[in-house]
């Protein structure tokens, strides 16, 4: 039971966290409310509270969405976007996923030298290995093809080691139960360690779908086809044409955000247990 | 051949300084049940896991139904096994659970779904079928992992501690389920625990273990009236059995505090001429208040001040000092006696058992 003092304690927090939290969504809103204006009412409106109110819906509510839809390869992008992440979420779990059981489960000589190791790749700067992964790509002759883009990145560190620490608190008896029940390894890992661990499924899903969707430098360095290209690269191609309009900017700005908020508001509970449950954050 | 032959088996852990499990002998009989038992950290459990397959043998050989195992995979022994903390598949259904095992023998559905059935009925878990671990008591999540190991139609069973989780109340009544199994099933049990009363209600035999080495194995009535050693003598048995060192001389036996009890010529003739100073242990129960037996051993009387009295409904366990130690007296529930009272009573001379003073072996 919360005493009188705590209560009063609580109330003044929350008001702080209402108004800083203002400070954060005020950006959102402005953006959100200005993609459904043209650029006349966005300059008359700017200044003044209107420029925080979305205009009546009517005839040319959605225009310039439709207008970026339809005029530019923007769907597509955001479409390419969504599959690369839907296959390295896949391939990024088992990967990823069977490297952490190895490191957690599994006793092989300097098992923790290679965890210390694995944790070390952390320290390099991404930029050092993009080049790396570039020449490899390259010299491959996978360069502006899907498989060039996705297979650098399938392997992360950092889930790898969110794997190993969950995995690690898994009860080893399950797995000698299901030795005993003619299991195999991997049919284990598939049907009993991963739905045992969906918490640290959905955050490194969550967190590779973010990666995948707010990657600029990778695709913009792999792909010279415009039909492959993702969204954030969409999203700088349109705005920095001259011919683009304010409103227009801002309502690709918003498609682009939108998955973003959504995918997080969804999933903020898993992403916060399996950061926590694992002591680390992403650093 | 015996159905499973355990031929000097050692087990030593990486980096350890001693033996968990030393020159390891025994033999065990289709159907038979067998309990090991043993303080924490006598390696029953290690035994246990040798026999599953968990641990790898360090030296020793190892036959289940005449074939050598050391080499062989966990699934490929002909085994089930019910672990301490159920193991239960968390994201599955009782009844899925249960019939996992089936299924990945590839077992007909139809088949599985009626083993399934048949195993959930005799556990009288019908109401829970569709239930998930999580959701059921810990008497319920015993029960399906003995499902799951039913099922199979394995030829051995290997329980670790199955019951230590469960209060007391739960405890007895699985005991009784898993014994009236091993009945109806007459699969042969190697029965782990720490717990010496389930042992004995349990096992046709026990397998005492100390220190990594076997102390005794044999019936449990084997084990209680004839221990081997000091060891057996006060791990079996509830409450322990009382010893006393003291002094040999003839016919006669001194307690430390001078007190002396007359022995008689069957046991003397035990002692086989040994004298001096030895280790005397006697069971609760064969401490007698009773009139018959004080009129019985009339010359051989003494007294104590009861100084902790436990009331157990069915009888009262007696705490005393005597001969400079703490005994207990277990009487019948007729024979109240509270702190503070002065009790007489009488020792069952040919109940008593001698062990040598150094090595504790049973003289």
């Amino acid at each position: 039971m919360l005493t009188k003092k705590q209560k009063g304690i609580n109330w003044i927090l929350t008001a702080v966290l209402l108004v800083l939290s203002l400070f954060f969504l005020f950006p959102v809103v402005w953006m959100l409310a200005n993609s459904f204006k043209p650029d006349a009412a966005i300059t008359a409106d700017m200044n003044t509270v209107a420029a925080f109110i979305p205009p009546a819906p009517g005839g040319g509510f959605f225009h310039n969405y439709l207008s970026i839809l339809t005029n530019t390869n923007f769907l597509r992008y955001m479409a390419n976007t969504l599959f690369y992440a839907a296959i390295l979420i896949l391939c990024g779990i088992v990967v990823n996923g069977l490297a952490g059981y190895a490191l957690a489960k599994i006793h092989f000589p300097f098992r923790e030298r290679w965890v210390l190791l694995i944790l070390l790749l952390q320290i390099v700067p991404m930029e050092t290995i993009l080049t790396i992964h570039f020449l490899m790509i390259a010299k491959v002759g996978l360069l502006n093809t899907v498989a060039g883009y996705i297979l650098p990145m399938i392997v992360n560190p950092f889930n790898i080691f969110l794997f190993r620490q969950v995995f690690l608190n898994l009860p080893d008896d399950v797995y000698e139960a299901a030795q005993l029940d003619y299991c195999s390894p991997l049919k284990y890992f598939f049907t009993m360690v991963l739905p045992m661990s969906k918490t640290v499924v959905a955050t490194v899903s969550v967190f590779t779908f973010l990666n995948v969707w707010n990657d600029y430098l990778w695709p913009s360095l792999v792909f010279t086809s415009s039909n492959l290209l993702t969204a954030q690269i969409g999203l700088n191609s349109i705005t920095s044409n001259e011919n683009t309009t304010m409103g227009q900017t801002l309502a690709v700005i918003t498609m682009v955000t939108i998955p973003v908020i959504i995918i997080y508001s969804l999933f903020s509970k898993q992403i916060v247990e399996g950061v926590t449950s694992t002591g680390s954050k992403e650093g | 051949m015996s159905f499973i032959e355990f031929k000097n088996i050692c087990k030593k852990y990486e980096n350890a300084e001693r033996n968990s499990v030393t020159d390891f002998n025994l033999t065990i009989e289709e159907k038979e049940f067998i309990a090991f038992v043993g303080p924490s950290g006598c390696g029953k459990s290690t035994t246990l896991r040798m026999v599953a397959g968990f641990e790898e043998i360090t030296s020793g050989d190892l036959y289940i139904d005449g074939k050598r195992v050391n080499d062989v995979a966990p699934r490929d022994r002909g085994i089930a096994m019910v672990f301490q903390n159920y193991a239960l598949y968390p994201h599955m259904t009782v009844e899925k659970n249960i019939g996992y095992g089936l299924r990945n023998m590839k077992v007909p559905e139809a088949e599985v779904q009626k083993k399934v059935d048949w195993a959930i009925r005799i556990l009288g878990l019908e109401e829970f079928r569709t239930r998930k671990p999580k959701n059921l008591s810990g008497g319920q999540r015993q029960r399906v992992a003995l499902g799951r190991a039913i099922v199979k139609n394995q030829k051995l069973f290997l329980m670790d501690e199955p019951l230590s989780n469960l209060d007391a109340k739960l405890r007895v009544s699985m005991r009784n389920e898993i014994s009236k199994l091993h009945r109806e099933l007459g699969t042969t049990t190697i029965y782990v625990t720490h717990d010496q009363v389930e042992a004995m209600t349990m096992a046709d035999r026990i397998v005492i273990m100390k220190d990594g080495v076997v102390q005794q194995a044999g019936a449990p009535m084997e084990l209680y009236e004839h221990p081997v050693n000091k060891f057996v003598a006060g791990f079996i048995g509830s409450p322990q059995m009382n010893f006393y060192p003291v002094t040999i001389d003839g016919r006669e036996m001194r307690f430390r505090d001078g007190s002396k009890v007359r022995l008689p010529e069957e046991v003397t003739k035990r002692l086989e001429g040994r004298g001096g100073e030895l280790i005397m242990g006697i069971r609760g129960e064969d401490i007698r208040l009773d009139e018959d037996s004080l009129e019985r051993y009339h010359q051989d009387r003494q007294k104590a001040v009861v100084e902790n009295a436990e009331v157990m409904g069915n009888e009262n366990n007696l705490y005393f000092t005597f001969g400079g130690c703490l005994s207990v007296a277990r009487v019948s529930k007729y024979e109240v006696s509270r702190i503070g009272d002065e009790i007489t009573f009488a020792f069952l001379p040919e109940k008593m058992h001698f062990f040598d003073k150094n090595t504790e072996e049973a003289i």
